[in-house]
């Protein structure tokens, strides 16, 4: 991705291998189709592990929509998928993901993703989910699972909530089974589970060494890593690759090692990178800016009660601090994060493409300053699509607040 | 009784209702037509919709960024103006994900002393009425609370009646527009379904049928015009309806947020009525934020047989998404059905009209 100097922040030993791995998942889905292996595409914040445990291959569109962003192909699809009447304002992982099909194009091996034979989608991380699964539906022609929740907005999740998540996860084995042939298995499914809740607890990890000053990574890795936490949530090797991820965190905060030399600013991230421009958090860390907490990386963990596996895995899926908080619990979490990680500003990226994860900045933002003092600034630009990225503006925007932070220091 | 009875109901809609509380009555705002109206009612509280209007927004632009629909804004704005500082509490249900962060950002900001969210679920099934059921049994105990006093069922099911009564009359009136002509033009009617937003019901109910038997004798629009079905979103001015009416058309049927959508289906008495409720809201007529929501369309495409239509004009707020993401769709399935459409998208002001007069202006020509 940035492989050209990535600002000063020292690159890791497993920043190869995520490299690696990412390879050998592509590789695979490139072959799968040869092989014959049953293909399921999935929202993000949807059950997995359900296709791990019954031998079903995974795609992920919005991992892949990264991926096209970052090998510079997400405007050309998003243009495609508007010529076919999808409206500019839509999520871009949705216009990038409708583009790459009609072109039946890719930053892998020069193809498209694998075709599906399933689709499987939550509605609450946002609603756009399900109905760009319901546009996917009728242009495969293939059968869709939605996992519904009834979400608790800032009123804490209740018993019926994860009842309903829960039997309904029960209901996706049938429907993965029906389209896919392949058998259930509870075993199978709860060593699926431990290694999902492993990986993520791993990640957890890294997210409290972060909390050591000097920061011990840089959040490109952090954000690059959500491939392996996501994509291969419940895979052995996942589990593998952040114990020698996190070991390799640890060494640089036992040994007081900044990720980025000359932390002057310690930051929180609001939410998406911008995956075509993750430089951008190397132009902060040259003037000193590292960020060192967000939000979006702590939405993917969670534990998993594998005792209780259906209910287990629907209490890490919708018991989801971000997911079922409003403003005033978000300016609570925000503020806290503030505190533990020792944060001198927080910059929030108003995404054009997620009005869900958008709505709410202004006010959070000034909940965050009013009751801690620490400053924010807020700029606007989309996750994927760059055709109306100004990099003058943002670049403005960060300078200023970085006089600003300057001028706090004396 | 005449429709600017109905169009002064709503005009005038926050000086009732301020002038309900020095009564002494409790008044709730609720957002969305998932609401249920019935067991606010039932507790004794006057249910009323948020709405927005038509003034130029000025304080939610320090909370709401440009790309959330204009109708959101527009409520905000006037709520932090203190237009609805009347609200002794705000009903969320969870349907678009606007809606679902509103209330968030509403009670940071304005003062109001009850709020709850229902995490309504959006499939169409039994698994799904089961758990709106929870919802709303936590919402009765939650209004219990806020009043002091316990919502038996005889309210709830007293409460049904009336709001099934609405509807009813309601429908009635929409049905007359089957016929080549009736007795009120089409952007009417829509002014008679938003003053029922905020109007009492049994008042409502009363002045329907006052309508109703007044409108029996005549019968003057629709004569010569080309007939229209229009779909979309919530949207709050009206005047684009009478605009396409002065272009020589006439709104026969609609697929609206604040139209058909929210009043056509029933709620089914039985011997549980807070399960009827339940079962009501899961299922009714699908609003695009439901998964799946293909019934409203293919309600859509039966009432352009039902009522004649010849053309379907959208209308969409834009930024809009569960809309816009079905709009492709919705075009090719029309167009596979042999039905003329056009497709409108609004920021909610009649600053836009030139260009829109013009658009539907020359669909009308072309369908005569």
């Amino acid at each position: 991705m940035s492989e050209k100097k990535p600002g000063k922040a020292k690159r890791l030993k497993t920043a190869d291998k995520l490299g690696k791995m990412i390879e050998a998942y592509y590789t695979e889905s490139a072959m799968v189709k040869a092989q014959k292996k049953p293909v399921a595409w999935l929202t993000s914040v949807s059950p997995v592990e359900v296709c791990y445990a019954m031998d079903v291959f995974p795609v992920y569109p919005e991992n892949y929509a990264t991926m096209c962003a970052a090998r510079k192909l997400s405007a050309e699809f998003c243009a495609e998928a508007e010529t076919k009447g999808f409206s500019t304002d839509l999520c871009s992982y949705a216009l990038n993901n409708f583009g790459s099909i009609y072109l039946d194009k890719g930053p892998f091996m020069g193809q498209g993703l694998p075709e599906p034979d399933m689709l499987i989608a939550t509605e609450h991380a946002c609603l756009s989910m399900a109905k760009w699964w319901e546009e996917l539906s009728r242009h495969f022609n293939v059968p869709l699972y939605v996992v519904d929740a009834a979400l608790p907005i800032g009123e804490g999740v209740t018993s019926y909530q994860i009842k309903y998540f829960a039997d309904q996860l029960e209901e996706l084995v049938d429907f993965v089974a029906e389209h896919s042939g392949n058998k259930f298995d509870i075993d199978r499914f709860k060593e699926v589970l431990k290694y999902s809740d492993e990986a993520s607890q791993l990640f957890t990890e890294v997210g409290e060494l972060r909390k050591t000053v000097p920061s011990p990574v840089s959040p490109i890795e952090i954000f690059t890593n959500m491939f392996p936490l996501v994509t291969l949530a419940g895979k052995k090797e996942s589990v593998e690759f952040f114990k020698e991820f996190r070991d390799e965190i640890k060494g640089f905060a036992d040994r007081g090692e900044a990720a980025v030399p000359n932390e002057k600013y310690r930051l929180l991230w609001d939410l998406f990178p911008l995956w075509y421009n993750l430089r951008l958090f190397s132009y902060m860390e040259e003037k000193g800016g590292v960020v060192v907490a967000d939000v979006y990386a702590t939405a993917f963990g969670g534990r998993i009660d594998i005792s209780r596996p259906f209910e287990g895995l629907a209490e890490r899926y919708v018991a989801n601090p971000i997911l079922t908080s409003g403003v005033p619990e978000l300016i609570e979490l925000y503020k806290q994060l503030v505190k533990d990680y020792s944060v001198d500003g927080v910059v929030f990226h108003s995404n054009r493409s997620c009005r869900m994860a958008s709505m709410g900045q202004y006010d959070i933002k000034q909940g965050i300053y009013e009751d801690l003092g620490v400053p924010g600034a807020i700029f606007e630009s989309d996750f994927v699509d760059p055709r109306s990225y100004s990099d003058e503006q943002v670049k403005d925007t960060l300078d200023s607040f970085f006089e600003i932070l300057e001028s706090r220091e004396k | 009784m005449m429709i600017t009875d109905f169009e002064e109901k709503y005009a005038k809609r926050h000086e009732i209702a301020s002038q309900w509380k020095k009564d002494g009555k409790k008044v709730f705002g609720y957002f969305c037509g998932y609401a249920p109206e019935e067991l606010i009612d039932a507790a004794g509280i006057m249910p009323v919709r948020i709405m927005g209007s038509l003034d130029k927004v000025s304080l939610a632009d320090a909370h709401l960024q440009s790309f959330i629909c204009a109708f959101s804004r527009s409520c905000l704005d006037l709520g932090l103006r203190g237009v609805y500082d009347y609200l002794d509490g705000i009903v969320v249900p969870k349907t678009c994900d606007i809606t679902r962060k509103m209330l968030g950002i509403w009670s940071k900001n304005i003062e109001v002393p009850f709020t709850a969210f229902i995490g309504a679920p959006a499939k169409k099934t039994d698994a799904a009425v089961e758990c709106l059921l929870e919802e709303y049994r936590d919402l009765r105990s939650k209004l219990e609370d806020f009043t002091g006093e316990k919502i038996d069922d005889a309210s709830i099911d007293r409460s049904i009646r009336t709001y099934n009564q609405s509807r009813k009359l309601l429908k009635e009136l929409y049905e007359l527009r089957k016929e080549d002509t009736f007795p009120f033009l089409g952007s009417d009617f829509y002014q008679v379904v938003k003053a029922g937003f905020v109007t009492p019901k049994e008042e409502y109910n009363e002045m329907l049928s006052k309508l109703k038997d007044k409108l029996a004798s005549s019968k003057s629009a629709g004569d010569g015009k080309v007939r229209l079905l229009v779909s979309g979103s919530t949207f709050e001015d009206v005047n684009v309806l009478k605009m396409i009416e002065e272009v020589g058309g006439s709104i026969v049927s609609d697929d609206l947020c604040v139209g058909r959508r929210s009043f056509w289906d029933l709620v089914e008495p039985g011997s549980d009525p807070i399960r009827s409720l339940a079962d009501r809201y899961q299922m009714r007529i699908a609003c695009p934020c439901r998964h799946p929501s293909d019934d409203r369309l293919h309600k859509l495409i039966e009432e352009v047989k039902e009522y004649r239509v010849q053309g379907v004009i959208s209308i969409v707020q834009k930024y809009c998404d569960t809309h816009l993401f079905e709009y492709p769709y919705m075009r090719d399935l029309l167009q596979k059905n042999d039905i003329p459409f056009l497709y409108l998208e609004t920021e909610d002001r009649l600053g836009e009209e030139g260009q829109f007069k013009t658009r539907v202006q020359a669909f009308i020509e072309m369908l005569r």
